[in-house]
Formats: C-alpha cells, sequence, structure tokens
C-alpha cells in the first residue's frame, strides 16, 4: 500500500500521471512498471466524464486556434515517453485497455491548463508590468499545474468530491515538508 | 451535509476587498474556476468537484505563482528585466518541474517553427499558382 503521494513524486518525471495506486491494483488489469505511467483510477460512483464535455473544449475561445493545434499535438503527437518506442508501445497498450471513464479522466489530465491569456493577465497583475512574455505564461502554468497536482494527489479518495479541509490538510502537510515556498524575504545581506 | 450549489461563484470583482491595497489585486474570482476543475478531474476528484473546493485550490495556487513571481523578480531585478530563464532558475532544485519546463518551452519552439515552415508553404504554393 504505496502512500500515493509517493507515488505521485516517483513519477512526476514527466506530467503527473495517475493518483491512487492502492485502487489502480484492482481497476486495471494492465501490468505496469514502477516507474511509467500507472493508469488512472476509476473513479468509485460512476461519475459521469466531467465538466470536460468533449475535453479540453474550454480553451482556445480567446487564444485562436494556435492553442488548441498545440494541446492537439501535445495530447497525441507526443507522448510523455518522449519517443522511447518501448515507452510508447507500453502506454499504448495501457490505453487501449483503459475504459470509458478511465479515458475521459485521462483526456481530462492531459489537455487541462491553465487559459493562456488568464495567466498573462495574472502574472501581468503581479508583476506590475507588461513584460510577459508567451514562453513565461507557458512555464509558469506548467508549473502550477504540477503543483495543483501534488495538492489533489494528496487526497486519499475516500467518496465523493474533495473537501476543502482536505485540501487544508495537504496543504499544510505539504508546507511542512518545505515543497510550498515560505513568503519570500528579499534577502539584504549575502 | 450540505449540497453544494449547483453552479460557481461568478467572475466578478470583489470592489470592497480590492480598495484595501494596491498590491492586493484585484482579483477576480473564479477566474480558473473551469480550468482547474478539469485539472482537479484530471488527478483524482469526482467529475464535478465541489466549487468551495475549487476556489480554495485556486487562492492556493495564486499564492503560489505570485510568491513565485516576487522570488523571481528578486532575482531579475538584479540583471534586468524577468526573463523565463528566471522561473527555470527558480525550479532548478526540483528535477521534476525543471523537466517539464524544458520540455513545454521545447514543444512551444517545436511548434513555431512548425507553423512558420507551413506558412512559407503555403505563401510559395499559392505564388505557383
Amino acid at each position: 500500500m504505496k502512500d500515493p503521494f509517493e507515488a505521485a513524486a516517483e513519477e512526476l518525471d514527466s506530467p503527473p500521471e495517475s493518483p491512487i495506486p492502492a485502487e489502480e491494483d484492482a481497476a486495471v488489469a494492465v501490468d505496469v512498471d514502477e516507474e511509467e505511467a500507472d493508469a488512472p483510477s476509476q473513479p468509485q460512483a460512476s461519475a459521469p466524464p466531467g465538466p470536460v464535455g468533449g475535453g479540453g473544449g474550454g480553451k482556445g475561445k480567446e487564444e485562436e486556434e494556435e492553442e488548441e493545434e498545440e494541446n492537439m499535438d501535445v495530447e497525441f503527437g507526443k507522448f510523455p515517453s518522449g519517443g522511447d518506442p518501448d515507452k510508447m508501445a507500453k502506454m499504448q497498450a495501457i490505453l487501449s485497455q483503459f475504459t470509458e471513464d478511465q479515458m475521459s479522466r485521462y483526456e481530462s489530465f492531459r489537455r487541462s491548463g491553465f487559459q493562456k491569456s488568464n495567466m498573462r493577465r495574472l502574472l501581468t497583475s503581479i508583476t506590475g508590468s507588461q513584460k510577459i512574455s508567451i514562453p513565461m505564461t507557458i512555464v509558469v502554468s506548467g508549473i502550477a499545474k504540477m503543483f495543483v497536482a501534488r495538492i489533489v494527489m494528496m487526497e486519499r479518495k475516500e467518496s465523493g468530491p474533495i473537501r476543502p479541509c482536505h485540501i487544508r490538510e495537504a496543504y499544510r502537510r505539504l508546507k511542512l515538508e518545505g515543497k510550498i515556498p515560505k513568503r519570500s524575504v528579499p534577502r539584504l545581506f549575502r | 451535509m450540505h449540497n453544494s450549489s449547483s453552479s460557481g461563484p461568478p467572475a466578478k470583482p470583489r470592489v470592497g476587498a480590492s480598495q484595501a491595497s494596491e498590491a492586493s489585486l484585484k482579483r477576480k474570482r473564479g477566474v480558473f474556476q473551469k480550468d482547474l476543475q478539469h485539472m482537479m478531474y484530471g488527478f483524482g476528484d469526482d467529475a464535478n468537484p465541489l466549487p468551495e473546493t475549487v476556489s480554495l485550490v485556486e487562492d492556493i495556487v495564486t499564492e503560489y505563482i505570485t510568491d513565485m513571481v516576487h522570488k523571481a523578480q528578486n532575482i531579475a531585478t538584479k540583471r534586468g528585466r524577468l526573463l523565463t530563464e528566471d522561473f527555470l532558475y527558480l525550479v532548478r532544485k526540483d528535477p521534476p518541474k525543471l523537466r517539464r519546463s524544458s520540455e513545454l518551452l521545447a514543444m512551444h519552439e517545436e511548434l513555431k517553427l512548425a507553423r512558420k515552415a507551413f506558412d512559407v508553404n503555403e505563401d510559395s504554393l499559392a505564388n505557383a499558382e
């Protein structure tokens, strides 16, 4: 019974893959090796595919097709293995065995992200200047997404939706482990 | 147990709070709500995460980003303006994040080149006809 957080931390070399290894032993009949992606576990309740509605539909309205195009390429063209044929084959094997629910969740996992325009607006408001380049928004979005992954995946999936108290607990634990940057104080003397 | 309300908070600025100080951003609530819903579902939450949970995660993430940006700015002011590299420097001790950031940047470059090549081809085709 591995701690889901540890499992998540192990797998964080590519986009964090699934939560909850404990459940997935039952849910997935595929033999997966530790390092590679574990298939997302099936939600306990037969939850309908989430707010996604066709995967990533919310994005790409303000940003033009560029962003959708990017997402599509990321989704299907590039596997997390990064071209390694062995891993790709394994990935294909896993994906082909996904149930509908698992596929829907995986799709959300891959495609979800912070909308560039919103992120840019946030970064601009924080820095107070206009010099926010697109690569910067990309990097910050990526890092922030991994952070969300850590927070959410720390939760044991007991039943039903995650409640704020769970999140607070996870946040507190992460803080203790020093994963959350404390309020930065400028170091005056070096 | 209380049932959560059906729809999330609308993205309206909180006027009272925003008057507090310049630094405290006139942050709209629920800016990332939709994105976060998909994200949390992808990471294992319920298909329909509780709105209050999403709001809390949004607050936490915004705080995280804010802090990260301030740190990056502290680094950047020594040299001049804020650059993407400053963020990469920040996560240098966190290999997964560093790797992922580099990967994302590389993909972005690749796509840019691909699109440029595509445009060039279109042009030459158009001229040829």
